[in-house]
């Protein structure tokens, strides 16, 4: 009865042991890391034989921009030379360091960005990707 | 109460896990270590942004992204096209064409080109203009090949303090490839360069949507036609013996040997000579460093306005600890290879140090095979450390001209010449 009894809590302790993906001497099992996006390969492309060299689309990655007044004005003037990961890309700046590239923007690269559009795309950034401010 | 034979009775099925969870919660049983019951590390997504410290990490945080003829390389803008190359790239002395780094400033860059038209255009102060095509090139003129580092201007940027805007680089926007082509002195040469030329400028098929004269709307770098560098340059056809891929220049781009990758136009389709300085945006006010030593200054005395500026030009020494990376738990006792690579745009590499306490004691270390004094220079050291604990691995070059790494960091506008001696963190463990 005794070795009955052994043999039992031998067998449910085995068991508790796999489950938990615990051996002797290793930890085993864990596909617990949350879901990570997958990146679709791309297929090899069956080139022509004349003398147009192709290397096809550049894909666009756009990203999530802050929601907020103004977010519009930077899709609607930034947008014309860069995508939005431009603004993204950039460290958290401080407000007057956005500022300087806005107009950086206008004046050394002639963006034809209205004055009034300026201040509110300024606004915007200022008040979203600061180090204060910044969600991601 | 008395038991069926064979049956187990709620009571005992109760024991029986009271005494597993018992055994569980107790730790060692069955030899089994403490620290193998520990949850795993949570191995965690890069942020997606960083700042306002310097970005910790070997490369910029962006995500993977797919290009054509590209393998997944990190993506930092996507129009125009900025891709940074993952670390473990740099293993070998030649970076392969699908993982070579990529920056362009317009974002009206080509995806095709068709070389029944595509011509390279020598003009401005020579007797005798030429527009070559691409089997000119390839079969008009010698061909002639050099290894040397293409590395952008803003490599590293991320380290910055204070940060400063641009593309937030880690130190992966460089790469090492052999390139094949014709000396730019024999094309100039062919085309008879005038008296009274003073410069020589280079212009790509990348245009912008900025208005005509500013730098939103073409891209041009130019190069003195007295500097030693123009004999050394090569208008290069063949990148690692295939051709360039699109988004590295195909179908030909400027070699500048030593130079940072600014010089060396992509996609290119003019080369011009000048009669006077250029005054053209890229040159007169982007990509200049402080006429200082080692470029460095401070947002106060830039700010002050006494800072003069010269056009960036050769690549200060850097060195690289590639692997292991900081990922893998070393036991101790273990022999494990550090390996990595080194350059310098001045000479080629003299020696490598590593350090493994941080940099208080520099072991040298043996060097890999010498493909050229502007190319990649792989360096190994077996090394075993003793004990379990943190350790400070520092990797520190040396080049022929007696150039050291610096143990300080540089701050400039422009987020250029970054050379500090880099350092990784090595875990190693209990081997017990």
């Amino acid at each position: 009865m005794r070795a009955r009894q052994f043999y039992f809590v031998a067998v449910a302790a085995f068991s508790l042991f796999a489950a938990s993906g615990l051996y002797a001497d290793f930890r085993a099992g864990d596909y617990s890391k949350p879901e990570s996006e997958l990146m679709r390969q791309l297929l090899p492309v069956s080139a022509s034989t004349d003398s147009m060299y192709d290397a096809g689309q550049y894909p666009i990655y756009y990203p999530e921009l802050a929601p907020g007044d103004g977010k519009d004005d930077v899709e609607n003037h930034c947008e014309l030379c860069h995508s939005p990961r431009y603004i993204t890309m950039q460290p958290v700046m401080p407000a007057q360091a956005w500022a300087d590239e806005v107009t950086k923007m206008r004046k050394t690269f002639g963006a034809p960005i209205p004055d009034d559009a300026a201040q509110r795309i300024i606004a915007y950034l200022g008040s979203h990707y600061t180090p204060e401010t910044r969600k991601r | 109460m008395r038991n069926p034979q064979g049956a187990v009775s709620r009571r005992g099925l109760l024991k029986t896990f009271a005494a597993a969870s018992a055994a569980l919660a107790a730790g060692p049983i069955l030899g089994t270590r403490a620290e193998a019951q520990q949850q795993s590390a949570a191995q965690q997504s890069a942020p997606e942004f960083t700042g306002p410290g310097g970005n910790p990490y070997w490369t910029s945080v962006g995500p993977y992204a797919t290009y054509p003829q590209k393998a997944p390389l990190i993506l930092l803008t996507d129009r125009p096209v900025q891709l940074e190359t993952p670390r473990h790239f740099f293993m070998s002395t030649f970076t392969s064409n699908e993982a070579f780094f990529v920056r362009w400033h317009l974002p009206n860059i080509p995806n095709a080109v068709d070389l029944k038209t595509w011509r390279l255009r020598v003009e401005g102060n020579v007797q005798k203009p030429l527009a070559l095509s691409f089997p000119d090139l390839t079969t008009r003129f010698r061909s002639a090949a050099i290894a040397a580092v293409n590395q952008c201007s803003g490599n590293s940027r991320s380290r910055l303090q204070p940060r400063v805007a641009g593309g937030q680089w880690g130190n992966g926007a460089m790469g090492n490839a052999v390139w094949t082509g014709v000396k730019l002195r024999e094309i100039l040469d062919a085309a008879g360069v005038k008296t009274g030329s003073v410069q020589v400028q280079f212009e790509g098929l990348e245009r912008g949507l900025g208005p005509k004269g500013l730098g939103s709307n073409l891209f041009q770098k130019s190069l003195d036609l007295s500097n030693p560098v123009i004999d050394e340059c090569i208008v290069a056809y063949s990148m690692n013996n295939e051709p360039l891929p699109m988004l590295n220049g195909f179908p030909a781009r400027l070699v500048v040997p030593g130079y940072f990758a600014t010089y060396w136009m992509k996609s290119l389709s003019a080369i011009r000579v000048l009669t006077a300085p250029d005054d053209n945006f890229w040159m007169k006010a982007a990509y200049r460093i402080p006429d200082t030593p080692r470029g460095a200054t401070t947002p106060e005395d830039m700010k002050s306005g006494k800072v003069s500026t010269i056009p960036i030009a050769r690549m200060p020494v850097r060195s690289f600890l590639i692997s292991p990376d900081g990922s893998t738990k070393i036991p101790a006792s273990f022999p494990v290879r550090l390996r990595g690579i080194a350059f310098s745009g001045y000479a080629g590499i003299k020696r490598v140090e590593v350090s493994t306490d941080g940099g208080a004691k520099w072991t040298e270390a043996p060097l890999g095979v010498d493909a050229g004094d502007y190319s990649f220079r792989t360096w190994s050291l077996d090394w075993a450390p003793k004990a379990a604990g943190r350790y400070q691995v520092a990797v520190r070059a040396t080049d022929e001209n007696g150039n050291i790494q610096p143990d300080e960091g540089v701050w400039n506008p422009g987020g250029y010449l970054w050379n500090k001696i880099e350092r990784q963190e090595i875990a190693v463990g209990d081997a017990g």
